[in-house]
């Protein structure tokens, strides 16, 4: 066994800080070194703070004098954050050049939680420009690196995240999701991540990307750990009025004594497209499910086919708006021009990255008058669809398993040239982002390529607020 | 294929500056995405569901319209959004003049 503290999980770590057997401030020093000496190589972060230690010395010293058993588990863990996640008083820049010199005026929601339950912020990590990407290729600071194979991308848009997870730099981080940005890294990188039920995490301090897609979420060495890191922020916030309170609901039951049995899989999904071997993978996790007393089922989801495309018309649509804000005037860096229109423009032109231009080209053509019916009207009708084929899915079965993503990583640079493929690496997690159902990624075991054994995961999609099922069937696959 | 023109008209809507050699690129990435995403145009799709289906929301979100007080922990926030600025004068933003003269 590894005497590597960096290694634990959080759960374990939580246990052994209770009984003073370890203190945070071992713990933070443990990660630092294991930053040190592997981050120069995978760039997971963009910023290691540099009050880490003193911040864990404070975690101790709340430890030291709350009374026995009062100390929130999280107390004293070291955790990341992406760099699209608020922390007030320190840079926040979605990895994008526009927000360059940008400090935080206030905590997002999540983070405030998180102060209070006592993590210890490592830093910010790494991550496609404004969550643009399935790669961390999209970084306007360079990509991040897969911990299994360095020639390999780690995933994204929270791959910083994923990798600093993965190769102990962090007990456990945040990240956030609009079409697979936990669970598509959480894969690549052999850990587990979740995309919370739209509304179930306020999305109050995120640097927004699709507003009606985003949610934080965790990535995490174990679904205990996920758990208990999404127990710590969801809740209604009165600043996201799109955030609901599930509590008092039976999800607050935990994911113990579960009593479900049937597992739905979209079969007809899977037949080209996806790697032989992460099916084989797939398929000998649904066994392993089996043994376990579960029933799986093969379901029909006939917009899911869509999914994909529906997603490329409303995310870019939203994203066009909501990089709108970004000018110049307010924050981030100004580039000056003849007049007022040429500052927007150079700003703009010269903030953002390729694929961040991309994308607003792409949402103003398809909310353009003339085309708006015929891309954007459809989509909105093909996702109420797809909305109402899950939920009736989910009606005579209990989850729905998806391999998480058709391949394991990609090597760095492939997908680069070739825009639409590398959005078809999403094809599996976008579902659950339109439809707005909890989503989680489990590793499933490894595929050989080049001689690197690389990570795959198992997705599990449950009904709207039931990640406790979602916990429930991670731990009866990891 | 879209036009040239159209890419640049799009960028003039976003208010972004778009390079020659940018425009040839987006031309040809739009056509791809656009090939791709045609399915949804294509695709029968039921009447009625136009919009996103709120029946599949919990319960619709109210709330009063009261204005903040003091003790809102926001309410500090001010002089942090300020410091933000890029250029300010006197604690305000400096912008440039929005209405221009026709020569």
């Amino acid at each position: 066994m590894s005497n590597d503290l960096a290694a634990l999980s959080i759960t374990t770590a939580a246990k052994k800080l209770a009984a003073k057997e370890i203190s945070a401030v071992e713990l933070a020093r443990a990660c630092i070194a294991n930053i040190e000496k592997k981050d120069p190589l995978l760039h997971a972060y963009l910023e290691v703070f540099a009050d880490v230690i003193a911040q864990a010395e404070m975690a101790d010293k709340r430890r030291a004098s709350a009374g026995r058993g009062e100390a929130h588990p999280l107390l004293g863990i070291p955790l990341a954050l992406k760099d699209n996640i608020l922390i007030e008083g320190r840079r926040a820049g979605a990895a994008s050049k526009i927000l360059e010199g940008y400090v935080a005026t206030y905590d997002a929601t999540v983070t405030a939680k998180l102060k209070k339950a006592g993590i210890v912020f490592m830093g910010r990590t790494n991550m496609d420009e404004f969550a643009h990407g399935s790669s961390t290729e999209n970084s306007a600071y360079g990509p991040t690196k897969n911990p299994h194979d360095k020639t390999r991308v780690p995933g994204g848009s929270s791959g910083g995240s994923a990798a600093a997870v993965a190769a102990d730099m962090a007990l456990g981080a945040l990240g956030t999701d609009t079409g697979g940005s936990i669970r598509e890294p959480a894969s690549f990188c052999g850990i587990v991540g979740l995309k919370p039920t739209y509304g179930a995490v306020s999305r109050f301090g995120l640097i927004a990307m699709g507003s009606s897609l985003d949610q934080a979420g965790p990535l995490a060495k174990t679904v205990a750990d996920a758990e208990l890191l999404f127990g710590t922020i969801r809740g209604k916030d009165p600043l996201d009025s799109t955030s609901i309170d599930f509590q008092g609901s039976t999800l607050d039951q935990g994911s113990q004594g579960q009593t479900f049995k049937k597992i739905g899989v979209p079969w007809e999904l899977f037949k080209t497209g996806v790697d032989k071997d992460v099916l084989e993978n797939f398929s000998a996790a649904l066994k392993k499910l089996e043994t376990q007393g579960f029933e799986t089922v093969d379901i029909a989801l006939p917009s899911a086919g869509l999914a994909l495309a529906v997603y490329y018309i409303v995310m870019p649509a939203e994203v066009s708006s909501n990089l709108a804000r970004f000018d110049g005037v307010r924050y981030g860096l100004p580039h000056k021009g003849a007049t007022q229109w040429e500052d927007y423009a150079k700003t703009r032109g010269e903030g953002f990255g390729v694929e961040a231009r991309r994308r607003i080209i792409l949402g103003t053509y398809v909310l353009s008058s003339g085309y708006y019916d015929a891309y954007y009207g459809k989509a909105t009708a093909a996702r109420a669809q797809l909305t109402r084929e899950v939920a009736g899915v989910l009606n005579s079965v209990d989850a729905i398993a998806m391999p998480t993503t058709p391949t394991p990583a990609s090597r760095l640079g492939e997908k680069t040239a070739d825009p639409l493929s590398m959005y078809l690496l999403d094809i599996f997690t976008v579902t659950a982002n339109l439809t707005g159902n909890p989503a989680i990624s489990v590793p499933m075991g490894t595929v050989a390529r080049e001689g690197k054994d690389l990570p795959v995961g198992i997705q599990f999609i449950a009904a709207q607020g039931d990640e406790k099922t979602l916990f429930a069937l991670g731990k009866a696959v990891e | 294929m879209i036009s040239r023109e159209e890419i640049e008209n799009l960028a003039e809507l976003a208010r972004l500056e778009v390079h020659d050699a940018e425009v040839e690129a987006l031309q040809k990435d739009m056509a791809g995405i656009l090939a791709y995403v045609e399915a949804v145009s294509a695709a029968e799709i039921p009447n009625g569901l136009a919009g996103r289906d709120m029946s599949s929301l919990p319960y619709n979100v109210m709330r009063d319209d009261t204005p903040r007080t003091q003790d809102d922990p926001l309410w500090a926030k001010e002089e942090a959004l300020r410091q933000a600025f890029p250029t300010s004068e006197g604690g305000y933003n400096v912008v440039r003049k929005i209405i221009q003269k026709d020569e």
